[in-house]
């Protein structure tokens, strides 16, 4: 019955009903000739609109996809072909790792002054303090490389490769909890439902490497905290093979791509080949172009099968990269370990790799919870950064590390001349990236006394989604896509690009 | 002139139609019922033509206090007056002899009514065609015709942005797309016309449209400058107003430019938003690279070419859509001590499309120094990828007449410090990656004392 050309047809009544009603658009589309048909498709480019189907899933249409991209991109010259981003969930301490500010120490214990906050919104977990008492870091800062960027002693490897490094004082961002924050850092919006970044970077520029997903996220073991969602790493509205492809922390990255006992594979190829002819009947009747999508995960599950054992065994790595990376990095599945992952992935060319480590929520003790943090990624971030560089690979790989917010100046709940809590903080963070047409060694923005405000070149979260998608080629004006009505994007209708850290 | 008259005159492009319907409806009717002898029919071509001559009488006085607001060319509204008033009196004139009220009696023998109602219809075309001249200019209706359009002046291309002149090239394509339907010669909305240099000068009846050098006071960038909501606000509600580019634009080139007819965008510091912005309206994006790399100008390569290396195991990407401009990659241990033969035919199949690689991979693919004289050929590379091959300092000297490379990755290739030396003769060179090589942190930090040297990045 596989070889059968006739559509598939049903005996129930109902779906005969839907049958009919493809046949009449079918009619349509096969009988819309005359001048009005040539005119609608100079309207329409109708080339693209037909041929929009995804060109994973039709494979005898490869070359030109390697080619020409169905959606006109990149366009403009890419600076970025891949990129790494180490998303610190729950908010780093800014005021505790980058945005030094010594006068603090003087007003260590007083009130914020109400011109500072100036009615800012607060998270219901100090809202109601009576008192919001300054608390200056207890970490010590140092200058550190030729650009004399500041780090604190939490991050002793991170300040060798400051010169690297961006940093941006001045980002900020429009929620104020942690998961509309970190949604909001991935999609572009509060409310879940949009495609994150490494989606739209997939469905927009296709895959550099077939064996492998474009888009893989990572969760490290060694962090917990506030929960994090696959609609994180999710496609949205888009065709469902630009998800991310989560691989789990531990012996199996991707489950159930070993044989079972018992069978040995052999005739797999052969079965893959009849489903894979089944769904094109069943697409061929329905066109639901998740049907592609499907017939599209099958094959690169396929694919994996061989490629993911190859790139997640790192046991062929010297001695001296597990020391550059840490002792945890030998742990599969902690911090350390996904970062020298990251690596490999990006060797093979993954476009997009995205790591979460959980963690960075120090509402109390936060002095203890900064150093303890860093100590589980700030040998294995520094070590990610020499790596790619002495590989070459900075040169067109984009490093990005930040968290959804930053945090308070003020202390949530007490504060001791040795400790202090910090409560969520949107107005005001610090991130940095490195890589691909950023330039190195270079700090953008500034923070007022007490790293609250923003005096001086914002960083919206669009803003940042608009300049990360301009490395990669891409106007995030001009990439889009029509979903119930209108047409979307990842920067919604704001974002520019910042043009003053690129190279 | 009392605004009420202005206001009744407005209604005049609503009320004209009316008797353009009737007169032709006339017409058809006549036509009709020579095929049709059906006397009913008559009766309809009686009242159709009574209705268009009053119709037409009504728009004529209409048309006339919409005249009196001045802000039309007079030898076109002349015209279109006399017409539209010869018109109305023919049309009385038809319907005279239709309803038998006006006895001619020479005319009897003539079928007097099919030749008065073409003479109308031929006069309301006439009238009509004027009065759309004044209303959208005298260009609107050809312009998009398939004949005679390249007649209009064509600008010769330009390859350089700074050889543009700002006027030509920039203001006008605004001017003429956005303001020249009301302000124009033959209907001077306001009295300003942006027809020509001259006109533009000349300014409208509330004065001169710009003040070189002033934005501020320039009365035409106010108006697009303020709240759509405005009274003031330019171009009118229903009209496309301005871009936030197209204002830049104007802006720049009345400040900056000093509202110069001539200047070129070499002559003046050009902000790099103007930059972005007129390469994009001059489609020179790409040229100048939105990334602030420049790009070599390349033709296009065929499909079969791409086809052909893409069988042989390269990937091949367009690194701009439709720029030619392409990023070629032999993925990692295609070529191994096995096939290492394989690997100068597979780099001659890359010859046809050699100008339009600019970035080229082939790390670890076993390439010698005999495969780099065929990669010598490549002269628009810019970042290439070379490591873990057994390259020596021989064959990078086969590369470095390439000059547009910036980026090279040497890794783990047998290169020496004898090869730093090359590296100086490439002018473009940015960055060269050696962790690996024989190359030492003493030979690097020696080099480092050179002028116009490229980074050399070792590793652990």
């Amino acid at each position: 019955m596989c070889d059968h050309h006739n559509k598939l047809t049903s005996n129930n009544r109902d779906l005969q009903s839907i049958e009919r009603q493809l046949d009449r658009r079918e009619f349509f589309k096969k009988t819309s000739l005359g001048i009005g048909a040539i005119a609608l498709s100079s309207l329409l480019n109708t080339e693209k609109v037909w041929s929009a189907v995804n060109p994973v899933a039709n494979p005898s249409n490869s070359i030109g996809s390697f080619t020409r991209n169905k959606l006109g991109l990149p366009h403009h010259l890419p600076k970025a072909k891949r990129i790494v981003y180490l998303f610190q969930s729950g908010g780093p301490s800014q005021l505790d790792l980058f945005d030094y500010k010594p006068k603090l120490k003087d007003m260590f214990g007083q009130d914020l002054p109400d011109s500072i906050r100036a009615g800012q919104r607060l998270t219901g977990m100090s809202a109601d303090q009576t008192a919001f008492p300054i608390a200056a870091s207890t970490l010590n800062f140092k200058q550190y490389g030729e650009s004399r960027a500041w780090v604190s002693d939490a991050m002793p490897y991170l300040s060798e490769v400051v010169d690297d490094l961006c940093f941006i004082k001045g980002m900020h961002t429009d929620a104020i909890n942690h998961d509309p924050a970190i949604t909001f850092f991935q999609t572009g919006s509060q409310q879940p439902g949009r495609p994150s970044i490494g989606s739209w970077i997939s469905y927009g520029l296709g895959s550099d490497n077939n064996n492998l997903p474009t888009f893989i996220s990572l969760v490290s073991k060694n962090g917990s905290g506030q929960p994090l969602y696959s609609r994180l790493w999710g496609n949205g509205f888009l065709p469902t093979e630009h998800q991310g492809v989560q691989f789990r922390s531990g012996k199996d990255p991707v489950l159930y791509l070993g044989d079972p006992e018992n069978y040995d594979g052999d005739d797999r190829r052969q079965m893959l080949d009849y489903l894979k002819k089944l769904n094109g009947i069943a697409y061929d009747a329905y066109g639901d172009p998740e049907i592609n999508a499907r017939i599209a995960q099958y094959e690169m599950a396929y694919r994996m099968q061989t490629s993911v054992p190859e790139v997640t065994d790192t046991s062929d790595e010297p001695d001296y990269i597990f020391d550059l990376y840490g002792p945890d990095s030998r742990n599969p599945g902690t911090y350390a370990a996904n970062c020298l992952m990251a690596r490999k992935l990006l060797e093979k060319d993954v476009k997009f790799v995205q790591l979460y480590h959980q963690g960075w929520d120090q509402h109390g003790n936060c002095p203890g919870g900064v150093k303890y943090q860093s100590k589980n990624t700030d040998q294995g971030t520094a070590a990610l950064i020499k790596d790619l560089k002495q590989r070459g690979m900075l040169e067109d790989t984009l490093v990005v590390w930040g968290g959804e917010f930053g945090r308070t100046v003020y202390s949530q709940g007490q504060l001791t001349n040795t400790n202090y809590g910090r409560d969520h903080h949107p107005k005001a963070f610090t991130m940095f990236m490195a890589g691909a047409g950023v330039k190195p060694g270079f700090t953008y923005g500034e923070t007022d006394d007490f790293g609250y405000n923003i005096i001086k070149d914002p960083v919206h979260t669009h803003d940042f989604q608009a300049t990360l998608l301009h490395l990669f080629g891409i106007d995030h004006e001009r990439l889009t896509y029509k979903h119930q009505g209108r047409r979307f994007r990842l920067t919604d209708v704001h974002g520019d690009v910042v043009k003053d850290i690129l190279t | 002139m009392p605004d009420f008259v202005l206001f009744l005159g407005r209604f005049h492009p609503l009320v004209v139609h009316l008797p353009i319907g009737f007169l032709f409806f006339a017409f058809v009717l006549e036509l009709y019922g020579r095929w049709n002898k059906n006397p009913q029919l008559y009766m309809a071509i009686d009242l159709a033509l009574l209705g268009g001559g009053i119709s037409a009488l009504v728009a004529s006085v209409l048309g006339y206090m919409l005249s009196l607001s001045g802000d039309y060319d007079e030898s076109t509204l002349d015209t279109h007056f006399w017409f539209g008033l010869a018109t109305t009196l023919i049309t009385f004139f038809a319907w005279g002899i239709r309803s038998g009220k006006l006895r001619i009696a020479q005319l009897n023998g003539l079928k007097p009514n099919m030749v008065a109602l073409t003479l109308v219809v031929v006069l309301v075309s006439v009238t009509g065609h004027y009065g759309g001249n004044l209303t959208h200019g005298s260009d609107y209706l050809i312009k998009y015709a398939p004949f005679g359009r390249s007649e209009k002046v064509v600008l010769p291309p330009i390859a350089q942005l700074e050889e543009a002149a700002v006027y030509d090239y920039l203001v006008n394509p605004i001017l003429e797309s956005k303001c020249t339907s009301c302000h124009n010669s033959s209907k001077k909305k306001g009295g300003l016309s942006f027809q020509d240099t001259i006109a533009i000068k000349k300014g409208g009846k509330n004065g001169e449209a710009f003040i070189a050098g002033n934005v501020a006071k320039s009365e035409m960038i106010r108006r697009i400058m303020l709240d759509p909501h405005d009274e003031d606000f330019m171009p009118p509600e229903g009209k496309t107003p301005l871009t936030g580019e197209e204002k830049s634009i104007l802006t720049f080139w009345i400040d900056n430019a000093n509202a110069d007819f001539r200047v070129k965008l070499a002559d003046l510091e050009t902000p790099e938003e103007i930059t972005s912005i007129a390469s994009t309206m001059l489609g020179l994006e790409d040229v100048t690279g939105k990334s602030g790399i420049s790009l070599p100008k390349v033709g296009l390569v065929k499909e079969e070419v791409i086809g052909n290396i893409v069988s042989a195991g390269f990937k091949v990407r367009e690194l701009i859509f439709e720029s030619g401009l392409y990023e070629v990659v032999l993925p990692p241990n295609f070529i191994n001590s096995s096939n290492s033969d394989d690997l100068d035919g597979k780099l001659e199949m890359l010859l046809p499309m050699k100008d339009n690689i600019i970035w080229l991979s082939l790390k670890d693919n076993d390439v010698q120094d005999r495969h780099l004289k065929t990669i010598g050929q490549f002269v628009n590379l810019q970042k290439v990828e070379l490591e873990k091959n057994p390259i020596t300092d021989k064959g990078i000297a086969e590369i470095i007449g390439i000059q547009s490379i910036t980026g090279l990755n040497l890794y783990q290739t047998k290169i020496t410090a004898s090869s730093l030396d090359n590296f100086l003769k490439m002018k473009g060179l940015k960055r060269v990656y050696v962790w690996g090589t024989a190359i030492t942190e003493d030979e690097v930090a020696r080099f480092a004392e050179k002028q116009n040297r490229p980074d050399i990045i070792m590793g652990m």
